[in-house]
């Protein structure tokens, strides 16, 4: 098992778990025209076992070719990884591992049952345990009733689903998710994204590749933003979401008086959807501030720290890189 | 081990969906089947025109199969994606290998063994009447019924060679290249004892030619030693120790061929 230590607030070391860690992993497909590398550039990430990590990037910024290289489907041209303390491609971490593709691809004669039988039955799973493993998966993923359709005439977000169970056929320590809720109604959506939580509190780690930041949010623990290639973002989302020393104070049904007030008090202010927003950089200054617009008969919506959507923080790191 | 068995499953029960495979099954026994009219052609030579047609459709059919079936084992789950969920299991790449290898050699003998029966059949009913009017040639004919089954027998490690070769053969070049390359190792393979003539000292061949034509028959599948028409027509008893030592030949050639797809394959993105 690979570790590392890490100082606690207590002063004690302990050694933490690393599911994944790669260093300088790079895959060079090619260069373009102005000579920079095309692929994946010196990637050096540390998942925790129990983490959600996400990893997110435009299309082209090589998630798809680390979740390969990670999955030992394609070799790097440079750097090492490991899973599990295990180098990538090993058959000795596969075991403990699920993987859902992006628009997953599967025999198209099985039935949902069979589908997910032969996926058990790679791990060497049969007879009673995996039978009750399939209903089980089934049930979980919505698909029960569903289970005699063969998957030529499955629906995208059918695909979606039974994919997803059979990433998780054998109990996986460590999930790849690529794209995860691609494919499915806000509902499906939003059962995936409690099935994530779920496993994240049942000590599994969740590796998500995808471009719906909204999704990624409140999911993650850590991301690590890709663009061409290179990695330009990484830390903890709450880290990442803070803004230093910025406060904001949004008030509704506020006079004109009060609106010319605030923008003199205010480091900057923002009118949204009949609400005036302000930007302090002292606590003190938003407080004062919301006592006059409340005094001034305004309504305060929001009163607190600020902070970024991880939209922000992806389009500030891809658009720093371009 | 159980991978393996795993891949070979799914493979055989996706192979026998292909309706290309279908088509080439239907029309292969339809050949075997009408082999009797065609004997009416060739008054005299009439249990020839049958085994020829039989035994050779089998081969034909079993080849076209195997070439068809082979090339597209590996490229088609590289091509749909399935590889991915199948490579990311347990599963190594040799298993991986292995197991859609003998998924395709499950689905080319179940095939062989249909127009097998299919020529069998037509056979047992053909060769009575003609046996009839030759009562002389009575051991011949017993000794045809055996013959006939080895010479099945040994159709089937023949076409899985062929099967071999077409695997390998689709991790090496696109599908078109693969195709040609088999069919050529095919046919060549059927003509490697002229490359030994041809490299005779005896009848004149140059040191190179010796050299260039000696290893060409050396590399070479021997195609040829599977057919025993010959000696089938001749009623010449083919001994079992004959038939177990041509299927060892090409089980060896077999193992070294799928090695090279292994070690082909190992190396291969997905």
């Amino acid at each position: 098992m690979v570790g590392a230590d890490w100082p606690a607030a207590t002063g004690r070391c302990f050694a933490i778990s690393l599911a994944i860690k790669t260093e300088n992993l790079s895959k060079i497909y090619s260069h373009d025209a102005t000579g920079r590398p095309v692929g994946l550039v010196d990637l050096s990430l540390e998942v925790e076992e129990g983490q959600v990590f996400g990893l997110l990037g435009p299309n082209g910024s090589g998630k798809t070719t680390t979740l390969k290289l990670l999955l030992g489907l394609i070799f790097p041209t440079a750097g090492k990884g490991e899973i599990f303390g295990h180098p990538l491609g090993s058959n000795a971490y596969k075991e403990r591992i699920g993987f859902l593709p992006e628009g997953p691809y599967f025999y198209e004669h099985l039935n949902g049952i069979e589908l997910l039988s032969f996926y058990g039955s790679l791990f060497g799973m049969g007879g009673g345990r995996l039978a009750a493993r399939v209903e089980e998966l089934l049930h979980l993923v919505g698909m029960w009733d569903r289970r005699f359709i063969r998957v030529r005439d499955y629906s995208r977000g059918m695909r979606q689903r039974i994919g997803a169970a059979q990433a998780m056929i054998n109990d996986p320590d460590l999930l790849f998710l690529d794209e995860l809720t691609s494919g499915l109604d806000p509902i499906g959506a939003m059962e995936m994204h409690k099935l994530i939580l779920e496993l994240r509190d049942q000590g599994k780690t969740v590796f998500l590749c995808s471009h719906l930041l909204k999704d990624m949010e409140p999911l993650c623990d850590r991301v690590i933003i890709l663009n061409r290639g290179q990695m330009c973002e990484t830390g903890a989302v709450r880290d990442l979401l803070r803004v230093e020393n910025q406060y904001r104070l949004a008030v509704s049904n506020f006079s004109d008086d009060l609106s010319r007030r605030l923008v003199a008090l205010a480091q900057r202010t923002e009118p949204e959807e009949g609400l005036l927003a302000a930007y302090f950089a002292d606590q003190n200054a938003a407080l004062s501030a919301a006592q006059e617009a409340s005094a001034a008969g305004a309504v305060i919506e929001e009163l607190g720290t600020h902070h970024r959507t991880l939209e922000e923080v992806f389009i500030e790191a891809v658009g720093g890189e371009e | 081990m159980r991978p393996i068995f795993r891949v070979a499953r799914a493979t055989f029960h996706e192979a026998w969906r292909r309706r290309f495979l279908n088509g080439i099954l239907v029309f292969a026994i339809l050949i075997i089947g009408s082999s009797w009219v065609f004997a009416y052609l060739q008054p005299g030579a009439e249990l020839q025109m049958v085994i020829d047609i039989g035994l050779g459709s089998i081969r034909f059919f079993g080849m076209l199969i195997a070439v068809f079936l082979g090339t597209r084992l590996i490229p088609d789950e590289i091509e749909r994606r399935t590889i991915h969920t199948i490579l990311a299991k347990p599963v190594s790449r040799a298993q991986f290998v292995f197991g859609k290898f003998l998924g395709g050699a499950g689905t080319v003998a179940a095939n062989l063994l249909l127009m097998g029966i299919a020529f069998y059949i037509v056979f047992a009913i053909k060769a009575p009447q003609l046996q009839a009017q030759k009562p002389e040639d009575a051991l011949i004919f017993a000794a045809m019924y055996s013959n006939i089954a080895k010479a099945i027998l040994l159709s089937f490690f023949e076409i899985f060679l062929v099967l071999g070769i077409a695997v390998v053969a689709s991790t090496l070049f696109s599908w078109v290249l693969s195709v040609i390359f088999t069919f050529v190792i095919y046919f060549v393979g059927q003509m490697s004892d002229f490359f030994q003539q041809l490299a005779d000292p005896e009848r004149g061949a140059s040191k190179a030619a010796q050299i260039l034509l000696g290893t060409i028959y050396r590399i070479l599948p021997h195609f040829e030693i599977f057919d025993i028409r010959e000696a089938i027509l001749q009623g010449t008893y083919t001994p079992w120790t004959t038939i177990l030592r041509i299927i060892g030949q090409g089980v060896a050639y077999l193992v070294v061929v799928l090695l090279i797809g292994y070690l082909v394959f190992n190396e291969r993105e997905v």
